[in-house]
C-alpha cells in the first residue's frame, strides 16, 4: 500500500511538473463532463417538473377519453366520437370498488362568451358536482356547481381566472350574468389560477357549467368527451383502470380482439408521455457528451504517448533502480486517472453553470444533485483506465537497458 | 559473491549474428574492487548490463550471492536491482526536475514497505559530502557533484555491490579523482565494487584488473601498485597553490 501511495505521488509530481500538458489532457474531459453534467441536471429538472405535474393532476386520477387513439395530453381540436355516455360514468361509480368520485365531462371549443361590451372566445366544459375535487381545481371566489345545479339544469358557470379577468377586469364576477351563445348564465365562482399544463392546455381560459346544462341546453348532444375518476387507493389504480376497461368493453359490446372505442389514461401514461418529449433531446445530448468523453480519452492517450516518447530515459532509469513493469504501469495509470478526475472535478461545476444559465433563461428546468458528481467520477475513471492502459503498457514494456540509453528530451 | 561461468551474449539483427561476449568467466569475492577494462566494442557495457540484471546472457551462468540470475524473472530482477545493486553511470542519469534529495530517494519508491526515505537519503548524501546541496536540482550542480548525487542514489538502498560504468568519463581530472577517492573509501569500508573503464589510469585505482578483448577476458590479475586518489588530489592541490 505504501508503495502504491509512493507511485501515486510520483504520478502527481510528474503532472505538476508539466502543467500545460496536464491541462491539455484534461480539456476534452472537462467539456465532456460539463456536457454530461448539464444533461443530467436538466434531465433531473425535467423529471422533477413532470413528477410535480403528475402530482398536481393527481396520482389518483383515471381519465377515460372517447375514441381509440392513445391520447395522453388534451387534444388540440374537438373530436366527435360518440362512444362514451353518462350511463358509462354511472356504471363505473355504481359497480366498481376503489372509486371515490366520478364525473362525466363534455367540452367544446369556440364558444362566444359575452359580458356587457366585452366578449371572449373560449372553451366550455360540462361537468358533475365532484369534478373540481377530481381535477383539483379549487374555487377562489364564490362556489362550485352543486348537485342541485345538475338536477335543475341551472344556467350557472364557474370561470377560469383569466376568462374572469378578460370579462370583468378587476371587478368581482360572482352573481353577475354572462351570455353563452344566446343563453344567459349566472357566474357562481372563479377558479384559482392554475397556469398552462405541459400538454399546452390553458386551465385559466375556460368556463365550467353543469353537465346536464351543457348536454341539453348548449351542445345539444349526450355523448361525452371524457369521464374522470378519482380512486381511493392510488396503489390499486392500475387494477381499477383495468376493471374500468373491462366494464366499458362489456357495456359497449366490443368483441374479444376488437379495439377499444375509448382510452383509459393512468398517471403513469402522463409521466411517460411528458418524459418522452424531453428524452429525444436528452439522448442527443448524452450522445454528444459520450463523443466528447471519447475525444477526451483519445487526447489523453495521445498526450500520454507523446509524453512517453519524451520519458523513455526516465522510465529506463526507474526500471534500473528497481521499478517493476507493474510499477511503471501503475504510475502511468495514476497519471491518467488523476488528470481525468481533475477534468471531472472541473467539468461538473462548468456543467452545473451551463444548466443553471439555461434554467435562468427559461430554456430548461434544472436540478442539482449528487448524481453528476458520482457519474463524473465513474465516467472519468473508466475513460482514464481505458485510454491510459495502452500508453501505460507500452511504457512498462520498455527494455530498461535500451531505454536508459535513449536520448534525454 | 559473483560467479560468471562461460558467459556469452549474442545479438541477432536480421540475419546477422554478433557475438559480443564469447565465454567470460570470473569470480568476484565480497569486498573486492575490480576494474574491467577494454577498448570500445570489447563487450564492457554488455557485461555491465548482465551483471546489473538489466540484460540476460545467451548462455552460461551468472550467480549473484548464490542466486541464479539467468533464471530470475523480470520482477525478481527488478527486486535484485533495487535491493542488491547500486548503479553509477557515465552520464549520471539524474532526473532534471527534482532536487538531489529526491533523486537519491528514487530507488526507495520501489522498495518494499514503509521506508524512511528522507533519513536514508540524507545519510547517503552525507556519505558523499553533499548535505549542503540536498535541495539543488541537477542543473544547479557541477558535473562532479552530479556524479556524487548518483553515487548517493546507488548507496541509498544499501546494495551488496556497486556497479560503475565509466564513472569518470564525463568528468575533468580533479572531479574524476574525487569520485575515485569515494570509491576507494567505500572499498576500505568493505564494499564490493566493479568499475568499467577504458582508461588504464582510472583502472589502476582498483585492486584487481580484468581486461576484456573481443568478448573474452584476456587478463585477470591484481593491480601491482594501486593508485591512491586522495594522495593524487593532495598532490594536485600542491601543484596549484591557491586552488582549494
Amino acid at each position: 500500500m505504501k508503495r502504491t501511495l509512493r507511485l501515486a505521488r510520483q504520478a502527481g509530481v510528474t503532472l505538476r511538473s508539466n502543467p500545460q500538458r496536464s491541462l491539455l489532457m484534461m480539456l476534452g474531459l472537462v467539456i465532456g463532463i460539463a456536457s454530461l453534467t448539464s444533461v443530467v441536471c436538466i434531465g433531473q429538472g425535467t423529471r422533477a417538473k413532470v413528477m410535480d405535474m403528475v402530482a398536481r393532476q393527481g396520482w389518483d386520477l383515471i381519465m377515460i377519453r372517447a375514441g381509440a387513439a392513445k391520447q395522453v395530453f388534451a387534444p388540440t381540436t374537438d373530436r366527435t366520437v360518440a362512444s362514451l355516455m353518462e350511463a358509462d360514468a354511472q356504471a363505473i361509480e355504481n359497480s366498481l370498488g376503489n372509486i371515490r368520485y366520478v364525473s362525466a365531462v363534455q367540452n367544446q371549443r369556440g364558444w362566444e362568451v359575452v359580458q356587457g361590451d366585452k366578449s371572449v372566445n373560449t372553451r366550455i366544459f360540462g361537468v358533475g358536482p365532484t369534478w373540481h375535487y377530481i381535477r383539483r381545481r379549487p374555487v377562489e371566489k364564490g362556489e362550485f356547481l352543486t348537485a342541485a345545479d345538475l338536477v335543475n339544469m341551472n344556467r350557472v358557470a364557474v370561470l377560469g381566472s383569466r376568462t374572469a379577468t378578460m370579462l370583468f377586469g378587476d371587478a368581482d364576477p360572482v352573481g353577475r350574468t354572462i351570455r353563452l351563445g344566446r343563453e344567459p348564465f349566472e357566474v357562481k365562482g372563479v377558479f384559482v389560477e392554475a397556469g398552462i399544463t405541459p400538454g399546452g392546455d390553458d386551465w385559466d381560459d375556460r368556463i365550467v357549467i353543469p353537465l346536464t346544462t351543457s348536454s341539453r341546453r348548449l351542445f345539444g348532444r349526450l355523448y361525452l368527451e371524457q369521464i374522470v375518476v378519482q380512486v381511493r387507493n392510488p396503489r390499486a389504480l392500475p387494477q381499477t383502470a383495468e376493471r374500468i376497461r373491462t366494464l366499458l368493453r362489456e357495456r359497449h359490446g366490443i368483441r374479444p380482439g376488437a379495439e377499444d372505442d375509448f382510452f383509459v389514461r393512468e398517471p403513469a401514461d402522463v409521466k411517460e408521455q411528458a418524459l418522452s418529449t424531453s428524452s429525444t433531446l436528452t439522448t442527443l445530448l448524452i450522445a454528444l457528451s459520450a463523443i466528447a468523453l471519447l475525444a477526451g480519452g483519445v487526447a489523453i492517450m495521445n498526450l500520454m504517448l507523446i509524453s512517453l516518447s519524451q520519458r523513455v530515459h526516465e522510465i529506463g532509469l526507474r526500471r534500473t533502480v528497481g521499478a517493476r513493469q507493474r510499477d511503471i504501469l501503475s504510475q502511468f495509470l495514476f497519471e491518467a486517472l488523476f488528470v481525468a478526475l481533475a477534468g471531472g472535478v472541473l467539468g461538473v461545476p462548468c456543467g452545473i453553470a451551463v444548466a443553471s444559465v439555461l434554467a435562468w433563461t427559461g430554456t430548461a428546468t434544472s436540478t442539482i444533485t449528487w448524481v453528476p458528481f458520482a457519474m463524473s467520477i465513474v465516467a472519468c475513471s473508466l475513460v482514464a483506465l481505458a485510454f491510459g492502459l495502452y500508453p501505460a503498457r507500452k511504457a512498462s514494456r520498455l527494455d530498461p537497458a535500451v531505454a536508459l540509453r535513449a536520448k534525454r528530451l | 559473491m559473483i560467479e560468471l561461468e562461460n558467459l556469452t551474449r549474442q545479438y541477432v539483427k536480421g540475419t546477422a549474428t554478433t557475438d559480443v561476449l564469447n565465454g567470460v568467466s570470473f569470480r568476484v569475492e565480497k569486498g573486492e574492487f575490480v576494474a574491467i577494462m577494454g577498448a570500445s566494442g570489447a563487450g564492457k557495457t554488455t557485461l555491465m548490463n548482465i551483471l546489473g540484471g538489466l540484460d540476460k546472457p545467451t548462455s552460461g551462468t551468472y550467480r549473484l550471492e548464490g542466486l541464479d540470475m539467468t533464471r530470475a524473472g523480470d520482477d525478481e530482477l527488478s527486486r535484485i536491482r533495487n535491493r542488491k545493486i547500486g548503479f553509477v553511470f557515465q552520464q549520471f542519469h539524474l532526473l532534471d526536475r527534482v532536487d538531489a534529495m529526491q533523486n537519491v530517494m528514487l530507488p526507495l519508491i520501489y522498495a518494499d514497505g514503509n521506508v524512511d526515505g528522507r533519513a536514508a537519503a540524507a545519510s547517503a548524501l552525507a556519505a558523499v559530502s553533499l548535505t549542503a546541496r540536498a535541495h539543488h536540482r541537477p542543473a544547479e550542480l557541477s558535473g562532479g557533484e552530479q556524479q556524487r548525487v548518483a553515487i548517493a542514489r546507488a548507496l541509498v538502498t544499501g546494495p551488496v555491490i556497486l556497479l560503475a560504468d565509466e564513472p569518470t568519463g564525463n568528468l575533468d581530472a580533479r572531479n574524476g579523482l574525487e569520485v575515485l577517492a569515494i570509491f576507494q573509501r567505500l572499498h576500505r569500508e568493505g564494499r564490493t565494487l566493479i568499475m568499467i573503464t577504458h582508461d588504464p589510469v582510472v583502472a589502476e585505482h582498483a585492486r584487481r584488473l580484468i581486461v576484456l578483448k573481443d568478448g573474452r577476458s584476456v587478463s585477470d590479475q591484481p593491480v601491482g601498485q594501486p593508485r591512491d586518489a586522495e594522495a593524487e588530489l593532495r598532490r594536485m592541490a600542491g601543484d596549484a597553490p591557491g586552488v582549494q
